[in-house]
């Protein structure tokens, strides 16, 4: 005698799942089970996906475009003197390092006059506004604005503001989440629209991007009392803490979907199991036992929900890989920082999704199962 | 209440077997206090009334019921004290039943059918199909063995019902109504069956049924008269 039930379980649930030749009805029941948890899976993981590209682009154009670190005095406004900045710069020849004073500042155009943030920027050799600010004034490339400091220079006509006439040098990209009006000027500049301006913050980027969230544990040990690092991670904390949580939430959303599946899936073995309520019974009467009756609609409720979540995994992840490298869904140039909607299939977002099928398959098949297992056999025998 | 003839060796001994249904004043005793007694190699038949408490004995005898009150000896063995598992085993290794209903599964072969309670019992694929195809061999279907129920007559299935009845081996066989649904020639053909059957395998038989005619070819007949009349039951 072999292990009791098992060749027989796997009989009925072959039979049961797939309907073999006869009986459709079952196996259509299960169909429609199995279809709800791949779709649902599917859409999960295309969901993730969704949400992985499009993060994963923003982080990628936040460590390609914005600071990976900045060096800050701990105590006041002003970084402390000593040739430290330049022994860091000799040491990682891979980082770029701005000094960087900072000031309010009025610039005036043709468009207008807006306030903005005056940043002094020691390796600049010309005036660089961002694209908040150039769109704010309407000023390109080549465009003259007046730079007016609060500073004031005695007139004849009494003290007057500090101002400066400009050409615009060249128009920054904003960074992702950048939405403050930025003009960055020379040193000598900055020192004449400040007066006299002391370095107040040290940026610091890699030359490669994706070394972004190390370069603050980098140098830290090599900083002299008195200054602080903030990391990449410190510095778009709200970004990215938004990102984190948008995929959960959405992740969340998505997911009930699956949960609809699980319910689907619980009515259909409920219904499976009323409607075999005589053959089960009979089953019983010829000596199958109550826990493996409970095993047989656990096996059917995992099996379709599990083949179901799986199927559904795979179809989702190649949507998502197949939709990302043949770019189909476009976006428009100028209004997203890609030129397509980007999916990216990860290892977690699989696991995630197959652990959730899985689970929702065992919870949705718990009550069917043990119901049935506790049916008695002689009613069962009676029902017709 | 009766006995049956005294025997040296008794497959089946009920004292005092008692079985009700409902509670309060919709209660309905079937069975009050009834003494059954089987001996080995037994075809015994059970007649009566509907509702007389046949089916209810013969499910208590298949453990597929327990009394309210009494005992019961199967082989030798107090079967009472048998946890559900342990009831289910014993049905499976040591009982057959045919019913009036549910011969057979839908969505399985007759040969699959008949080899359930073996591939039930732990024994693999092809051993159990192997004892199928024997048995369906014995009951005179082994040309249908592919067939599904849905492609068999009445009188098939039953007799299907009858070779996996058998297949495990049992000990005891119990039939309740089997040729109920039946037309006079098959119910001959299924009943001759289970004769031939319960000779040569040396099985002890009990066959509740309503057909006189086939009841009188038992070796003995249990009349149910009811727990009104405190189970009076006599003998042939």
């Amino acid at each position: 005698m072999g292990r009791p039930s098992v060749t027989v379980l796997r009989l009925l649930v072959g039979r049961y799942l797939l309907g073999l030749r006869r009986r459709t009805h079952v196996a259509a029941v299960s169909a429609v089970s199995f279809t709800a948890m791949a779709l649902g899976a599917a859409a999960l993981v295309v969901t993730l996906a969704l949400l992985a590209g499009f993060q994963s682009t923003i982080r990628q154009q936040l460590a390609v475009s914005g600071v990976h670190a900045v060096l800050r005095a701990k105590v006041g406004s002003t970084l402390p003197p000593g040739d430290w900045l330049e022994r860091l710069r000799e040491r990682h020849g891979e980082l770029h390092v701005r000094s960087i004073a900072s000031g309010a500042v009025w610039c005036v155009s043709e468009g207008g006059a807006v306030p903005a943030v005056l940043a002094v920027v020691d390796t600049l050799s010309g005036v660089e506004v961002n694209r908040v600010l150039a769109a704010r004034l309407g000023a390109g490339v080549g465009a003259e604005v007046t730079l007016a400091t609060p500073r004031a220079t005695l007139t004849p006509l009494g003290p007057m503001p500090l101002r400066r006439r400009v050409a615009v040098d060249r128009v920054a990209e904003a960074r992702p989440g950048e939405d403050r009006a930025e003009v960055r000027v020379p040193l000598a500049l900055g020192a004449a629209l400040l007066g006299g301006a002391a370095v107040e913050t040290v940026e610091l980027r890699a030359s490669d991007p994706s070394r972004a969230f190390s370069v603050a544990s980098d140098v830290q040990t090599e900083l002299p009392d008195g200054v602080e690092v903030i990391s990449f991670r410190e510095l778009n904390r709200p970004l990215l803490a938004a990102l984190a949580l948008e995929r959960v939430m959405i992740g969340f959303g998505v997911a009930l979907v699956m949960a609809v599946a699980a319910l689907n899936l619980l009515c259909n073995l409920a219904l499976l199991a009323a409607e075999k309520r005589a053959d089960v019974a009979l089953l019983g009467a010829l000596g199958l036992e109550p826990h493996s009756v409970r095993r047989l609609f656990l096996i059917l409720g995992i099996g379709v929900g599990a083949l179901g979540g799986v199927i559904g995994t795979v179809i989702g992840g190649l949507t998502a890989v197949v939709l990302d490298v043949t770019r189909a869904l476009p976006l428009p140039r100028g209004v997203f920082v890609v030129s397509h909607v980007p999916f990216r299939v990860t290892a977690g977002a699989i696991a995630v999704v197959l652990g959730v099928s899985l689970g929702a398959a065992l919870l949705a098949s718990l009550a069917p199962a043990r119901a049935a297992a506790r049916r008695d056999v002689l009613q069962g025998l009676r029902y017709e | 209440m009766s006995q049956g003839p005294p025997a040296s060796i008794e497959a089946v001994r009920g004292a005092g077997l008692s079985k009700g249904y409902g509670e309060g004043d919709r209660r309905v005793q079937v069975l009050a206090g009834l003494d059954i007694s089987v001996q080995l190699g037994e075809m015994l038949a059970v007649v009566g009334p509907s509702g007389v408490g046949k089916s209810t004995l013969l499910h208590l005898l298949g453990l597929l019921d327990r009394p309210d009150a009494g005992t019961l000896e199967l082989f030798g063995t107090d079967v009472g004290s048998l946890s559900a598992a342990g009831r289910a085993r014993w049905r499976n290794r040591r009982t057959g039943f045919v019913f009036q209903f549910h011969a057979l599964l839908p969505e399985f072969t007759l040969e699959e059918n008949v080899a359930m309670p073996m591939l039930i019992g732990g024994s693999p694929m092809r051993e159990a199909l192997a004892a199928a195809r024997e048995l369906l061999g014995a009951v005179g279907l082994e040309p249908r063995r592919d067939h599904f129920p849905d492609q068999l007559s009445g009188g098939e299935q039953q007799r299907g019902a009858v070779a996996r009845a058998l297949v495990a081996g049992p000990e005891l066989l119990l039939a309740d109504e089997p040729t109920g649904n039946l037309d006079a020639a098959n119910a001959e053909s299924v009943f001759e069956v289970l004769r031939r059957l319960h000779v040569s395998r040396g099985l002890t038989s009990v066959i509740v049924t309503h057909n006189e005619a086939l009841a009188g070819r038992c070796d003995r007949i249990l009349r149910l008269v009811g727990a009104a009349s405190g189970d009076a039951c006599s003998r042939t």
